[in-house]
């Protein structure tokens, strides 16, 4: 039975609304996860729950979706009281959840991907999936809800935007399914692919369909949802509509923080009078950047604007001896530069913090101190390799403080960590090199605000000790953060490192291209 | 890994080897005799050497098919280096070597010029096979071992230890450092769990797939030469009997242990020789007992697997919860 979306609105006017949960509790060991939190959803909204790491909404929407069973409280689903012991009880009571990395099968086809588990099978001594009929269920379910994407192609050559659609259209591919879940949906995705996520999200709600959504980026919740629920300490603490809170002025990261904090940028310190650490001139690589020239000096932060596609991931490789350049010279402390590989460049004091910190920067499934001592050998072991595994985990603890990682549980390995604080993990293992240059690249992907601004003033503290770039495609960051500022847009400088620069003139420079006055 | 986790999986292992050790000795009184158990502890030096080499590269999440081959090439240079007059030290120098060529030969394809590594070891174990019966055209080589003191290393006695399985003692020591004491070993795990970010860290992730290679390859002709200090000759058949048990003791200690280690494959190494001596006690012939053996690497492969471990539970496994 597909829902009818006139229905719903009827339902839902009787009852007021599709999904109440009343004084939830949780505890794990001695933490209160959830304190007595109420959540009401309407039908066919969309629902944005907001928090700091921790506030609780990640465990809310895990009791929702069946993963935690709650320790105290109610569940009603259209006003029948409701129990749900496992994922597939949340399923079959119409509550699906789209995680927050979906595990996708690289080498099947969206359409296969979609149906993984169900496939419609032709019989026979193979049971081979029958292509057509799985094509003709996905167009089925692309007409229910129209979004512009290729079902044929394979998952691992999709873009991000595309393997999100694909997740959220396999957890909808039951027709029965009134309540979707996404966590945190547009944390690795650029502005353009946010549009399209968006658009999907609006002919969802066409449909009938709530949807509650987790994110960390505030400024969605205004293009998005129609209502938002702030958590706090394992309580809801507001919920107003984005109406509501846009006439009356809410401040939601007063909301979310106990503080008061207008201005998560710590003070721009850097006089720009330190003397140049590293000196980049010309640097080219076909196809990706070309000419880009600047000096990054101790005692400040020098910002790069750049989009997706602006050269700024492949620049930051390139620096870090990752990626060949094809032209133009690097120069550290004067002296003239090639690194042969990433191995080269830590070792004569580059550290790169790789814009994709799962990938790129951690060992997942190593614990800290191993992640934290890892690039830096010649500090971590001694004679003949032998690992010196007191200092280790003492100077681990040290740097753990100095980052405030969160929880300071240096035997828990990295995965364990929400994104924030393995960023921290990250950029202790940077701080363990005692490097000269540091470059950040998109720093604060997918970090709730409270710890932005710890790892904005670790960034601020680091650029007295040493040369810090950082790379971003949020231009609120680079202006608020840097005291020089430089766009790149499809791999062109535009202009020079400037101080002062306008966020406005920042933003037109690095989505136009236009030259700053 | 905390503690209390590395207890309940010792405990495991325990319980695993007594339910073993209770089924062969109801069937056969001899099993736990100390004749027994020092054959048993022999066959396991053989076995756990092979395993370990294998090891290293399991640790960097590559495979190694080439390792039996290898062993028979190494078992017949050693034979030939004896038979030929050489020095014992120089013979097996030069049985390990090959092993360690060869080892180096699989990782430069791999590391360096990205062949898969199935289809490449499994290609370079049949050359290895090949070239084994360069020396003698497949016929087992003998001449010279009494004179020539190899059986003095299967005969010799250390610290009250029968050699072999001092050597294996030693060489599971000199690895348990290596893996788990040093940077080196960081680096291994490291390039294993994600080469990006290894690669990011400084560390040369293709040398230490090359190296962990060579160690496999190595390895696997250090057991066959306590294989063919045992049983007197070298034979072209030599290194057959080595890939299940090694691939079954590395993947079981995984999944007992969490992950790949040191400790882990001679964990893995008692258990596979524990069933592969009482199979041979009982008179049970070779062609189940390798059915079984094959069951074990399967049941192990399924354990190694962190979809499946999460269903069994909480002492086993392999990351603790993500936090709430």
């Amino acid at each position: 039975m597909s829902p009818d979306p006139a229905q719903a609105q009827r339902r839902t006017k009787q009852v007021g609304h599709i999904l109440n949960m009343e004084r939830i509790e949780k505890r794990f060991g001695v933490v209160k996860a959830l304190d007595g939190v109420d959540f009401t959803l309407e039908a066919g909204e969309i629902h944005a729950l907001l928090g700091v790491n921790g506030a609780g909404k990640s465990t809310l929407i895990k009791i929702l979706s069946g993963v935690y069973s709650k320790d105290a409280g109610t569940i009603r689903l259209g006003g029948a009281e409701l129990e749900l012991g496992s994922p597939r009880a949340a399923i079959e009571a119409g509550i699906a959840c789209v995680q927050q990395h979906p595990e996708l099968v690289g080498d099947l086809t969206g359409a296969e991907n979609i149906f993984l588990g169900d496939e419609a099978l032709r019989a026979g001594l193979f049971q081979r999936m029958d292509r057509r009929a799985l094509r003709a269920r996905a167009q089925a379910l692309l007409s229910r809800f129209p979004v512009e994407v290729d079902l044929n192609a394979k998952v691992a050559d999709m873009p991000a935007v595309d393997r999100e659609i694909v997740a959220i259209l396999h957890a909808l591919r039951r027709d029965d399914i009134r309540i979707l879940i996404l966590d945190e949906p547009t944390s690795t995705l650029t502005e353009r692919e946010k549009a399209s996520l968006f658009r999907l999200m609006r002919s969802l709600k066409a449909a009938g369909i709530a949807i509650i959504y987790i994110t960390h980026r505030l400024e969605e919740v205004f293009e998005i949802a129609d209502r938002f629920t702030v958590f706090r300490a394992g309580r809801n603490v507001a919920s107003f509509t984005a109406s509501e809170a846009r006439a009356q002025g809410i401040s939601i990261p007063t909301l979310m923080l106990d503080r008061e904090s207008g201005d998560i940028f710590p003070a721009r310190d850097g006089d720009g009078t330190g003397t140049p650490v590293l000196e980049v001139t010309d640097l080219s690589r076909e196809g990706q950047f070309r000419n880009v020239s600047f000096a990054a000096r101790r005692g400040e932060i020098l910002g790069l604007f750049g989009l997706v596609g602006s050269g700024i991931d492949e620049l930051s490789k390139t620096l870090f001896g990752a990626l060949a350049a094809d032209g133009g010279t690097i120069r550290l402390h004067g002296r003239e530069q090639r690194f042969r590989s990433p191995a080269e460049a830590l070792r004569k004091g580059m550290f790169l913090v790789p814009g994709d910190r799962r990938a790129e920067g951690l060992t997942l499934d190593e614990d800290v101190v191993f992640n934290t001592t890892l690039a830096n050998p010649g500090r971590s072991a001694g004679l003949a390799g032998l690992l010196r595994f007191g200092s280790n985990r003492r100077a681990t603890a040290e740097l753990a403080t100095r980052v405030a990682l969160q929880p300071p549980r240096l035997d828990r390995p990295a995965r364990a960590f929400s994104g924030g604080n393995q960023q921290k993990i990250v950029i202790a293992k940077g701080l363990y090199c005692k490097a000269d240059v540091y470059i950040f690249v998109e720093p604060t992907v997918g970090v709730d605000i409270g710890a932005r601004a710890t790892l904005y003033q670790i960034m601020r503290d680091l650029s007295r000790e040493a040369a810090v770039i950082v790379m971003s495609s949020d231009c609120d960051e680079v202006h608020g953060l840097a005291d020089r500022t430089l766009a790149l847009y499809k791999g062109r400088p535009i202009g020079e490192p400037r101080r002062g620069t306008s966020r406005d003139d920042l933003l037109s420079a690095g989505i136009m291209g236009a030259v700053p006055a | 890994m905390t503690r209390s986790t590395i207890l309940w999986r010792g405990l495991a292992f325990v319980a695993l080897l007594a339910i073993i050790a209770l089924v062969f000795q109801s069937q056969s009184a001899a099993y736990l005799s100390s004749g027994n158990l020092r054959a048993l502890a022999r066959h396991m030096s053989v076995q756990g050497l092979a395993a370990l080499g294998l090891t290293f590269v399991i640790v960097v999440r590559q495979y190694d098919l080439s390792f039996p081959g290898v062993a028979s090439l190494g078992a017949m240079t050693l034979g030939w280096l004896i038979a030929s007059g050489a020095p014992l030290s120089l013979a097996i120098a030069g049985g390990i070597g090959v092993g360690a060529a060869i080892g180096l030969v699989n990782g430069i394809a791999v590391a360096r010029f990205r062949l898969p590594d199935i289809v490449t070891t499994i290609a370079t174990g049949g050359v290895a096979i090949g070239l084994s019966y360069f020396y003698s055209n497949g016929t087992s080589i003998s001449e010279n071992f009494f004179m020539s003191g190899i059986l003095d290393i299967n005969d010799r006695r250390v610290l009250g230890l029968d050699q072999p399985f001092a050597i294996l003692a030693g060489v599971a020591l000199v690895a348990f450092v290596l893996l788990h004491a040093t940077r080196f070993g960081h680096a291994f795990y490291a390039t294993g769990e994600n080469r990006v970010s290894a690669r990011f860290s400084g560390v040369p992730v293709e040398r230490y797939v090359l190296v962990a290679f060579a160690l496999s390859g190595a390895g696997a002709c250090l057991a066959i030469t306590l294989l063919v200090a045992s049983s007197g000759a070298a034979n072209v058949t030599a290194g057959n009997q080595l890939l299940m048990p090694a691939f079954a003791a590395v993947y079981l200690g995984a999944a007992l242990f969490g992950r790949p280690s040191v400790g882990a494959t001679l964990a893995g190494t008692l258990l596979m020789s524990a069933m592969l001596n009482g199979f041979t006690l009982l008179a049970i012939p070779y062609y189940y007992s390798d059915a079984i053996v094959s069951t074990v690497l399967i049941l192990a492969i399924a354990g190694f697997d962190p979809r499946i471990t999460a269903v069994l539970g909480q002492p086993f496994r392999r990351t603790s919860e993500a936090r709430p």
